[in-house]
């Protein structure tokens, strides 16, 4: 107890110092915390955006179909499928969809594109495509043969609402199959993948145009969160076992996705390490100059009899005390900057052209505060203050006391 | 057998030069002695103080102290010999400046493991017996030189050590905190039966002790005891 007196009394001996090695830890762990926060918001939206305009959290192929996809490779007993999906854990929508490529043509012009054959209202719960439209309607399944187009291909193809469009592709049956289909409406996903290359069919329209009557391609999954994907895709896994199928979640159909998260994840810890470095710095610089002050004291106290494992146990108490300082002021600055951004958000207007080529369709960022960056950010601060302590508390309890106490 | 024995004991410090700080000193010390160490500058009597205080090595010889050989006892159990028989008083203080004079007081029963209303208990009481008790929550940066010292003195016999070094107790003292620190020494030495063995060149001091070895270039030219 006394050494523990003695080291916070130590602490506070030299308040200016000790302040300044508070605030650099503090700072330090803050703008840690922050950037962990944004990173976490960043993916999370990335992958939120992503999984919402598109594929879903899990997507369900015939086995195969995403190693190599071909149009006659449909689900394998889709009426078991649909029976089955409905009780996935932590469901909030699915959508079972017809896939197909083809050549899409106006008067003008002609582009390659991705047919993808929907049901409208099943399409609502799974993607945010229907709030994309910027011109005309959403597909309707009263429509005849509505057509919904990207902003850019329409600009491609020189088409405009009500505009005809012919589709030509290669049917099931090997026939070549050509539909003409109404520009119903024109949508900006901000994904120039998507606005530049898809289309959107009702999907009985693309079983015709296609020759599949009755096949579907694939079962697109909403979660409630991408923390939930796990335990859906275990779920389906085991029900769907041995059916010919596979259970694919949002990181295996975009793997392009989770390397980007992987990576900017890589940078994030260099700038991490750095960032350690510079407080690991700091505070061997303050442990450091207190131990060369005190080396007389540390003289008189072993000749009194205090064990060096006593010096050093003092001397890493008194660290732990700027270092549990600094880690209350860094986690509460951290996580007030945090929450405070995550309410008003991180504008990046500025940026979006970039940001979109990045799947981020949204141009504010929120940031997210989690229990383990939290944690962890707030953990590994501190056992880097006792590491970096602990140099020159074995450097005091290594002196001589008859030549430390003779120090000036 | 005597309390301190020391047997063809030398010690050299080199730096750039080779300085022969003790060569061949024989003594021997009884308990509850008051003995001074005398001599000038560099004739040895700190580094004598050192050595039987565990916390220098000679280059030979052998050292013997309450039966201990000093000589064959590794640092660690040094440090825990220091912690239970050897009081030391410093020339400049050195008192915790963080901790009150009644921490001062209770450090060194504080490593020994005594239970906390225990030392505080001891540490009041013996400085409600030498009329220091109103200093007891003063920081040393608020005591004087002369208080200080006495504080250190104190802190040295509080644990009841078998014997006290003091080097050169009164160097930094008026001639009146000086006598005050020797009475005090001579008091505690006197009801407690602690040996005292101090280093000096003041001539005050050494009228004082009961004892005194003359040092001169690290052998000892003189062992005589004085008259009371």
């Amino acid at each position: 107890m006394l050494f523990w007196q003695m080291a916070w009394r130590n602490v506070w001996r030299y308040r200016r110092r000790s302040l300044l090695t508070v605030l650099t830890i503090g700072l330090g762990l803050a703008f840690n915390i922050l950037m962990r926060g944004i990173g976490d918001g960043f993916h999370e939206q990335m992958v939120d955006n992503s999984v919402r305009a598109e594929i879903g959290h899990i997507e369900i192929h015939r086995a195969g179909y995403q190693h190599d996809p071909a149009l006659l490779k449909t689900l394998p007993d889709p009426q078991l499928i649909e029976q089955v999906v409905p009780h996935t854990p932590h469901l909030r929508g699915y959508s079972f969809r017809v896939l197909g490529d083809g050549l899409a043509s106006t008067a003008d012009n002609s582009a390659g594109v991705s047919i993808v054959g929907i049901d409208p209202r099943a399409e609502r719960t799974v993607t945010t495509i229907d709030r994309a439209v910027i011109a005309g309607k959403f597909l309707d399944a009263r429509m005849h043969r509505p057509i919904l187009i990207g902003e850019r291909l329409a600009q491609t193809l020189n088409a405009h609402l009500d505009d005809k469009v012919v589709l030509v592709v290669q049917a099931a049956d090997g026939s070549m199959g050509a539909q003409l289909f109404h520009v119903a409406g024109i949508f900006r996903s901000g994904s120039p993948e998507l606005d530049r290359g898809v289309v959107y069919l009702l999907r009985n329209d693309a079983q015709s145009l296609f020759v599949l009557p009755g096949g579907l391609t694939e079962a697109a999954i909403l979660l409630d969160s991408s923390q939930s994907v796990a335990q859906a895709q275990n779920y389906l896994t085991r029900r769907l076992s041995g059916k010919g199928v596979e259970v694919l979640p949002w990181y295996v159909v975009e793997p392009f996705l989770r390397q980007f998260i992987q990576l900017d994840d890589a940078f994030f810890y260099i700038i991490v390490l750095i960032l350690f470095f510079v407080i690991a710095v700091g505070i061997l610089n303050t442990v450091m100059m207190s131990v060369f002050e005190r080396v007389r004291e540390f003289g008189v106290m072993m000749a009194l009899g205090t064990r060096p494992g006593q010096v050093v146990r003092m001397v890493v108490q008194e660290a732990a005390a700027l270092g549990l300082f600094g880690v209350a002021l860094g986690a509460a600055v951290g996580s007030g900057l945090t929450i405070l951004f995550a309410y008003t958000g991180i504008n990046l207007a500025h940026y979006a052209e970039g940001a979109s080529a990045l799947g981020i369709t949204t141009t504010v960022i929120r940031p997210e505060l989690t229990a383990s960056n939290l944690v962890f950010s707030d953990l590994s601060v501190f056992c880097v203050v006792l590491l970096v302590a602990l140099y020159p508390a074995m450097k005091a309890a290594a002196l001589k006391p008859v030549e430390a106490i003779r120090h000036i | 057998m005597a309390q301190i024995e020391l047997g063809g004991v030398s010690k050299t410090y080199r730096d750039h030069i080779a300085v022969h700080a003790l060569a061949d000193v024989n003594l021997a010390i009884e308990k509850g002695e008051f003995a001074a160490a005398v001599g000038p500058s560099g004739s040895g009597k700190t580094t004598l103080l050192n050595l039987i205080g565990a916390i220098d090595t000679p280059d030979t010889g052998v050292i013997r102290i309450a039966g201990l050989e000093l000589t064959a006892t590794p640092a660690d159990r040094l440090a825990d010999f220091r912690l239970r028989h050897i009081g030391f008083v410093f020339q400049s203080f050195n008192l915790f400046p963080v901790l009150t004079v009644l921490e001062n007081l209770e450090f060194v029963p504080a490593l020994q493991g005594v239970p906390q209303a225990e030392r505080a208990r001891r540490a009041a009481n013996l400085l409600e017996a030498v009329g220091m008790q109103d200093l007891r929550d003063k920081r040393p940066g608020e005591l004087s030189g002369g208080q200080q010292q006495r504080v250190a003195v104190l802190r040295a016999i509080l644990p009841e050590p078998d014997l006290v070094l003091a080097d050169e107790p009164t160097a930094n003292l008026d001639s009146e905190n000086a006598t005050l620190l020797l009475d005090m020494m001579e008091r505690l030495n006197g009801e407690r039966g602690i040996t005292f063995l101090f280093s000096t060149h003041d001539p005050a001091v050494m009228r004082r002790a009961r004892r005194l070895i003359q040092l001169r270039d690290g052998r000892v030219a003189r062992d005589e005891v004085q008259a009371p």
